[in-house]
């Protein structure tokens, strides 16, 4: 019988990576074949059980075991849907809607929209998040309003929008709805929570002598922000810039009420187009065209998010990361 | 050359912490350094964190006469070495020990620095991967290379291991001849080597100022005789050690008619209650002696060892160099002008 040791010994022997890439192999075959059968429940018992076998492989405790086994039925609830989904699309169907020209804008629109309000969260919610980090009186309601988003059913949030900067809201002669600047605004407010406290825990982070270093040795204020808060923070800036774009790029609630349609400039017809924000086209789509239609449109913004987000995730890590290699 | 006075009474309040009032006056003459010594907790730190300015108080820190109080830190011209080092990650070794000079009028060149220092080789290297003696000199050239009119330096020698210690604090006493310096420590051994006057703090306050020897031999109060690694004898339960002082305070009355020994001189009073005499002012004998003693315990030290005695109901320090054998009885004299009340 191996002991604590040995086994310790044969995994650092195999290395994490070819074990990570041997249990993804193993899954994805074991989807593959209970799928094309016709008995994808078989896959989800899968799950459970190998998980439990491997933790048992790899650590042999009972509570590593019955914690990732716990952890493994919350995974075959989020995970066997994306499967589904997956391998249940109509390729022909995800082609055709791949060379859709509304398509297209559509999922210009869900990139294009969504950049502008982490941009907009980041530009206004960094300085606030500095402030957050250091402390001022009044703090607590301050951090209230922040996060008051995060709670707000989003489609209140589109009504609150519309209160402030509506028709008869704080700017009479302009309104934001069905505008571009609605949608981003719309985005924005339900985005820029993920900005401000990701930026907030990257200040906060910092050890403040080295702000006091920087100040003695006649930095001032800003120049200790250019040159050691803010690159000491700037990781957890794009962490925040990337969660409000990601949040923002799945917003429908607020963005359905506000900026339904919005008109904007689309580079590539060298003018401007009107379409429909992807979640709300998506959710159109599904509402006309029923659910193998949408699912194409939605597998499609599905590839296109992943893609920039795993993009952006390797642009910007820097191998500190713990767990997946 | 700056003079540097701090008179700072405030109460500063850290999140989630108890206020903490600091009440506490500093005099440093050009080219001194004074030293802060005092426990952990007796505020030390904030107050050189106050005198560097980084702190809001309601207080006057002076610099050659000029109210500095509500100048930035960036404008004061002071250097500050932290105990935790704090040199900027994201930056090499050389970018570091320059960070400052852009803003200075006059600086000295990093290289040279560094290699006074003995780190010119690792001017391209990023601190997290130095050594805590490695940090620490990068942290006090990075000081130097901005010419301070003063130097702060809080605890640098603390996060050190023993040898490292030693090494750096030779290299500080170099460095410090020169420029007025506030040094906070915890550590008497580096008050002693580093001070030109010595300011103990306890709870917020200044409990005693003075020279090195003022401090060390003339404690001025039970608790700075311990800290600073004195014997703190209770009178009352030393009623041996009482009697031979009374004697001497009789027979210096009757031949010089003042009435006062020399245990007495500074406080004026003929009933201290305790009495703090360092242990290498007292000596062991075999045969004479003021008072015999049982020894205790005996722990090795470098040239000498450090003997745990005991007489009457007390226990005392000193040191040897032939160390006794623990349970015999051996005979203490007392300097008369090492013994002082407190």
């Amino acid at each position: 019988m191996a002991t604590e040791t040995e086994r310790r010994f044969e995994i650092a022997a195999v290395g994490r990576t070819p074990l990570v890439v041997a249990f993804v192999v193993v899954q994805a075959l074991a989807f593959a074949a209970a799928y094309s059968v016709g008995q994808p429940t078989w896959y989800a018992y899968f799950i459970v059980g190998s998980t439990a076998v491997t933790a048992y492989a790899l650590d042999g405790t009972s509570f590593t075991v019955a914690t990732a086994t716990a952890g493994s039925l919350l995974m075959v609830a989020l995970g066997l849907p994306l499967f589904m989904f997956v391998a249940r699309q109509t390729p022909a169907l995800v082609i055709e809607k791949a060379l859709d020209p509304d398509v297209h804008r559509v999922l210009y629109l869900g990139v294009y929209g969504p950049l502008l309000a982490a941009l907009l969260s980041l530009l206004f919610g960094v300085p606030l998040a500095h402030l957050l980090a250091k402390g001022f009186s009044g703090q607590p309601l301050v951090e209230s309003l922040v996060d008051l988003p995060l709670v707000v059913p989003h489609s209140v949030a589109g009504i609150i929008i519309l209160f402030g900067f509506g028709k008869g809201g704080a700017f009479p002669q302009f309104s934001v709805l069905g505008t571009m600047v609605g949608l981003v605004l719309a985005m924005a407010f339900v985005s820029a929570p993920y900005a401000v406290n990701a930026s907030r825990e990257a200040f906060e982070a910092i050890d403040d002598r080295l702000e006091y270093a920087s100040r003695i040795h006649g930095a001032n204020n800003w120049e200790t922000f250019r040159r050691v808060t803010g690159p000491l923070a700037v990781r957890g800036m794009i962490t925040g810039g990337v969660l409000a774009w990601a949040r923002a790029v799945s917003e429908f609630g607020a963005v359905a009420v506000v900026a339904y349609s919005v008109e904007f400039f689309y580079p590539f017809a060298g003018g401007t187009v009107t379409a429909q924000h992807a979640p709300v086209f998506v959710y159109n789509t599904y509402l006309q065209g029923g659910l193998e239609e949408s699912g194409a449109v939605a597998f499609l913004l599905l590839a296109v998010s992943a893609v920039i987000f795993l993009l952006v995730r390797y642009l910007t890590d820097d191998g500190t990361a713990g767990g997946m290699p | 050359m700056t003079r540097l006075t701090a008179d700072i009474r405030s109460t500063f309040t850290a999140d989630g912490a108890e206020p903490f009032t600091v009440d506490a006056a500093l005099e440093v003459e050009s080219n001194e350094t004074c030293v802060v010594l005092g426990p952990s907790g007796s505020g030390k730190t904030l107050l050189l964190e106050t005198i560097a300015g980084f702190h809001e108080h309601t207080g006057v820190v002076t610099a050659n006469g000029t109210d500095i109080t509500g100048q930035p830190p960036e404008e004061r011209g002071f250097g500050f070495v932290f105990q935790d080092y704090a040199l900027f990650p994201h930056m090499t070794v050389r970018e570091n020990v320059e960070y400052g000079t852009r803003y200075r009028e006059s600086s000295r060149d990093a290289a040279e620095l560094l290699a006074e220092l003995g780190v010119a080789h690792l001017s391209e290297r990023n601190p997290p991967t130095l050594s805590g003696g490695e940090k620490q000199r990068v942290a006090l050239a990075r000081a130097l290379a901005i010419r301070p009119s003063v130097m702060l330096l809080d605890e640098p020698l603390a996060a050190l291991d023993v040898p490292t210690q030693q090494a750096l604090r030779d290299d500080l006493v170099d460095v410090l001849a020169d420029v007025t310096a506030v040094y906070v420590t915890h550590n008497r051994t580096t008050a002693r080597a580093v001070a030109d006057r010595i300011v103990v703090m306890q709870d917020g306050r200044v409990v005693q100022r003075g020279t090195p020897e003022d401090v060390f031999e003339r404690p001025a109060s039970p608790m700075v005789a311990r800290f600073t690694g004195a014997n703190v004898i209770d009178l009352s339960a030393a009623p041996s050690l009482r009697r031979i002082l009374d004697d001497d305070i009789g027979s210096q009355a009757r031949s010089d008619g003042s009435g006062r020994g020399p245990v007495d001189r500074d406080s004026g009073t003929d009933a201290a209650d305790h009495v703090a005499i360092r242990p290498e002012a007292i000596t062991l004998n075999d045969a004479d002696g003021d008072l015999s003693a049982t020894v205790e315990r005996v722990v090795r030290e470098d040239a000498t060892s450090r003997v745990t005695l005991a007489f009457d109901d007390v226990t005392v320090e000193a040191f040897a160099t032939s160390p006794p054998v623990v349970g015999t009885e051996v005979a203490l004299s007392f300097p008369r002008d090492r013994l002082h009340p407190c």
